[in-house]
């Protein structure tokens, strides 16, 4: 009530003088009838990454509930570090949010690695819900003789530092996994850092690596084509697209990493609005059509509201904590 | 001359580099590239000042142009200063109403037309018709 | 389906010739648009967008000397010298041309070669990369007007100012001054546009401009029949040259055109017109930019990989209709995969209709009075900016670079190397760290790929060219020399 008046004070105002028009005015009136304006979506990767296709179908769902046109903008760079930055930093008005992946976590652990003051935490973050969780798998490329795990295990332990792993930057998505299952097997491999999930994977399949960690719809097609060999899952049970493929717990290694990708919010970002963006997003992930636009990539809904969200996101940081000081400083 | 300022440049880059580790070849740091980079700028400008006596004077070079060049960045990094306070409709006739009519002595009210219609015209075609999001000033656009 | 094509063409063209805007922001705005539709007419249309834009590119690079994105920077130096003497139409009716023969020529190989040559794009990895960049470091030499300490010198501004930015192999930050922006690197328009545009603009005070282009008739708007002849070599070399770089993975487009400029300079019979307006200056650029884009699909349709931020993104439209790209797309959707093909014949023949007929319109802009036409691209050089990447700073880097364009003039230095430096410096960097990292620190890895050993042979012929052309240079400067001290005794 009280909001509401000083809104119609405002406004009042406003109709009167000019000076009504001022930034605490017009955030006022705009919580009000959130959303007035176009809302921003920030995507910290390149286009077509795993953030771009779940946000995409996500924002056109979100439209039409919004009545707002719901933009992506694609704030690429540095492992998604920038996007995330960008989104901290933002205005906490709920018209930028952020689409971001399993290796949020990570950037604050880095920093304090190379001693450098911390520009955001996840602290500075109100997680909104989590749309898919798709857990990664080890692969191999074709070329080489490994038919299961225990045979790269052994060949990597015979010749250390001699075989690569390729991955989607340092610190990046795909460097964890590796980075925590070669720690729980006890070997070491050469890294090769490249800028994005496409091209860690063109190297796997051109051979310059000979493993790489993928999330599974990334890979699924040349997985089916016969490029790559799938020889672990790195999830809690085997994942419903490759039956066939192990997880790394059944072959005795107490690895689990998925590729999730979550909404989130700037902190300070009022609460009704906070209310209202996860009420629209769970009604969005239960829609048929965004259920069926992540059919599309491969993924199924794995969503996740802000309280079990924020649970699972907290024992997933503890992971990828430990994965980055497992890598430690390159 | 031009050498000696790429010599300045390149010792200057070179003492901020210090915290960047060239790594070894096995492992190359994020000092490697730069490194070698301003060692070839280093050399590359040395060979300049020893050919430069040869070459065309500082003097023989014509600066009457120069006041108009400072004059248009002036104006031009006003602008840029306030763009994304004063949004887009309002600093951008300000900018051209600022080239035609201060820098090129234009009359004033063909100048003003020309920024205010010039200015309408962009944002319809930006903002309007592709939905490109220009910078919103403190005021409503 | 004809129509969606012509809708991506015309969208296109429209986000080509708007600076800022390029293709890549065209397709994901459009994006959403195209989830009514079934996956074949999304990937028409949006790959129309695509390679529309790359027509559109050259038009205020010719007109305005704006960049309107990295790729059109060689088309800058020789277009808009065109312009400046009233060859602007000739100038963008070759750059049509040339871009349709090329479209065309890439269409024409991806129909027939596409899996084969794909192949090709898995076997570059780091090393040949590398190898690939230095070629490209090594033609730098032939690039420029002024003299090769100049220019090398240029180069190495901008391999240092493409090192500004986080370390993707160690995480360190450089010469990022806490600028947040900056942790990503100097984009590559910024400094384009403030270099070539708003450095071009400061260096003409208005009172020395003449209005050249006064009355445009249809036959001025043509090319003759010598600028047909200059152009037909140049523009086949640039189909045939920038489809190969095309395939290879990253920014290859930009470094096709590139290439090709080197080329056309080396092979000219009178390099020299190089920079004052050659045509071939502009033919061949431009094919080898746009039978690029189209190479690009090889790897895209063929192995499902893609080797840019536009091949990922219409990768992502595909995913999202249901279409998982992979080596098994042509086998298990041949209707998105021929519709897609026939689609590009098409849409290559709309273009051209489309970009001809608007040559006059576009040359007609160069009859605004100076006074007023110059602010206005001040502007868009503004709003270009700008709109890349919505932060300010890439605003003033703009600015900076802009003054730093008019002094590099003063001093006759010439900035298109600092731009080649600044797009090959990340990759260049990268690829050469990768290939260490897989041999150990053994240099010998450059030598044990053969495509790797085949571009660093080519180099090394190219730098023995050009040391004996400069041996006999200063041979005959001696010579004649000699002759004048002796005619004077």
């Amino acid at each position: 009530m009280h909001r509401r008046s000083f809104v119609v004070g405002s406004a009042a105002v406003a109709v009167l003088g000019q000076e009504g028009w001022t930034r605490s005015g017009r955030q006022a009136w705009a919580q009000e009838a959130y959303p007035t304006r176009a809302i921003t979506i920030i995507n910290p990767f390149p286009p077509g990454g795993a953030a771009d296709v779940v946000a995409r179908p996500l924002a056109a769902v979100l439209e039409p509930a919004l009545k707002q046109p719901v933009v992506i903008e694609t704030k690429a760079g540095a492992a998604g570090q920038v996007g995330a930055q960008f989104a901290a930093s933002a205005k906490p008005d709920g018209y930028t949010l952020l689409v971001h992946i399993v290796s949020i976590s990570g950037f604050a652990e880095v920093d304090k690695l190379y001693g450098r003051p911390v520009k955001f935490t996840r602290d500075d973050f109100i997680p909104l819900a989590r749309l898919i969780a798709d857990p990664m798998v080890l692969l191999v490329n074709d070329q080489q003789p490994y038919k299961d795990l225990s045979q790269l295990v052994a060949d990597v332990r015979r010749r250390p530092n001699e075989l690569i792993y390729s991955s989607s930057g340092l610190h990046g998505a795909l460097h964890l996994p590796t980075a925590l299952f070669l720690r729980a097997a006890g070997l070491q491999m050469k890294h090769l850092p490249t800028n994005g999930g496409g091209p860690a994977l063109t190297a796997l399949i051109g051979n310059n690596a000979q493993m790489a960690c993928s999330a599974i719809a990334a890979a699924m097609g040349q997985i089916r084509a016969g490029k790559v060999r799938a020889l672990a899952c790195l999830g809690a049970q085997r994942a419903t697209a490759l039956p066939e493929v192990p997880t790394m717990k059944e072959q005795g290694y107490d690895v689990e990493f998925y590729l999730w990708v979550g909404t989130f919010a700037p902190k300070g970002t009022p609460e009704p609005i906070v209310v209202r963006l996860r009420e629209e997003i769970g009604k969005a992930a239960a829609a048929e059509e965004f259920r069926q636009a992540m059919k599309n990539i491969g993924q199924d809904v794995a969503y996740l509201d802000q309280a079990e969200f924020k649970a699972f996101w907290d024992a997933d940081a503890k992971r990828v904590e430990d994965a980055v000081r497992q890598i430690g400083k390159v | 001359m031009g050498g000696g300022a790429f010599i300045l440049i390149g010792a200057l880059v070179l003492s901020m580099s210090d915290d960047l580790p060239f790594g070894t070849l096995a492992s190359p740091g994020a000092g490697m590239m730069p490194k070698l980079v301003i060692g070839a700028m280093l050399a590359f400008g040395l060979v300049l000042l020893a050919r430069a006596r040869g070459g065309p004077a500082l003097a023989a070079i014509a600066w009457d142009d120069f006041p108009h060049a400072v004059r248009l960045i002036a104006i031009t990094a006003a602008c840029v200063a306030v763009y994304t306070w004063l949004g887009f409709i309002i600093t951008m006739s300000l900018l051209l109403f600022g080239l035609t009519c201060v820098v090129e002595r234009k009359p004033i009210i063909s100048a003003a037309l020309f920024s205010l219609g010039v200015t309408g015209f962009a944002y319809g075609l930006f903002r309007v018709a592709l939905k490109s999001p220009l910078p919103q000033g403190v005021l409503w656009f | 389906m004809l129509f969606y094509a012509f809708l991506g063409c015309i969208v296109g063209t429209l986000v080509g010739i708007l600076p800022g805007i390029g293709p890549l922001a065209g397709i994901s705005i459009l994006l959403p648009v195209t989830f009514g539709l079934d996956a074949t007419k999304a990937i028409i249309m949006l790959a129309g967008i695509y390679y529309g834009s790359q027509y559109g590119g050259s038009t205020t690079s010719i007109l305005m000397r704006i960049p309107g994105e990295a790729a059109s920077v060689m088309t800058c130096i020789d277009g808009y010298a065109m312009a400046q003497k009233g060859r602007a139409g000739a100038a963008l009716s070759i750059a049509a041309v040339g871009s349709f023969v090329a479209g065309t020529f890439g269409v024409v190989m991806l129909t027939l070669v596409a899996p084969p040559l794909a192949g090709l794009a898995l076997r570059f990895g780091p090393p040949e990369y590398t190898a690939l960049l230095v070629l490209g470091l090594v033609l730098l030499a032939y690039m420029s007007s002024t003299s090769l300490v100049r220019t090398m010198l240029m180069a190495a501004v901008g391999l240092l100012l493409g090192c500004i930015g986080i370390d993707v192999m160690s995480g360190h930050f450089r010469y990022s001054f806490d600028i947040k922006e900056l942790g990503d690197g100097i984009g590559i328009v910024p400094v384009a546009v403030g270099l070539f545009g708003l450095g071009e603009i400061l260096s003409t005070p208005s009172a020395t401009v003449t209005q050249k282009v006064v009355s445009p008739r249809l036959r001025e708007l043509l090319p003759n029949a010598s600028e047909w002849r200059l152009s037909a070599l140049p523009i086949a070399r640039g189909s045939v040259l920038g489809f190969f770089v095309g395939i290879v993975p990253g920014s290859a487009h930009i470094i096709a055109s590139f290439l090709s400029y080197a080329v056309e300079k080396r092979v000219s019979r009178t390099p020299e017109a190089f920079g004052h307006g050659a045509v071939a200056g502009v033919a061949g650029p431009e094919s080898a930019n746009n039978s690029a884009s189209t190479g690009a699909f090889v790897p895209m349709l063929a192995l499902g990989l893609p080797t840019g931020p536009v091949t990922a993104v219409l990768m992502a439209a595909l995913l999202i209709h249901g279409i998982p790209p992979g080596p098994q797309l042509v086998s298990e959707h041949p209707d998105v995969f021929w519709g897609f093909i026939a689609s590009m014949y098409v849409g290559n023949l709309m273009l051209l209709a489309l970009n001809l007929p608007l040559v006059g319109l576009f040359v007609s802009v160069l009859r605004i009075p100076y006074a007023y036409l110059y602010p206005l691209i001040v502007m868009f050089c503004i709003i270009g900016v700008y709109e890349v990447s919505h932060a300010i700073v890439d605003v003033w880097i703009m600015l900076i670079m802009g003054a730093v364009g008019y002094l590099l003039r003063k001093f006759d230095f010439d900035p298109a190397p600092l731009v080649l430096g600044l797009v090959i410096a990340p990759t260049f960097e990268l690829s050469l760290r990768q290939s260490l990292v897989m041999s150990g620190g053994d240099w010998l890895i450059f030598f044990q790929r053969p495509i790797a050993v085949t571009l660093l042979a080519l180099c090394a012929g190219l730098l023995v060219l050009a040391a004996v052309a400069l041996l006999r240079k200063d041979w005959r400067g001696r010579l004649a020399r000699a002759q004048a001290s002796g005619e004077e005794a």
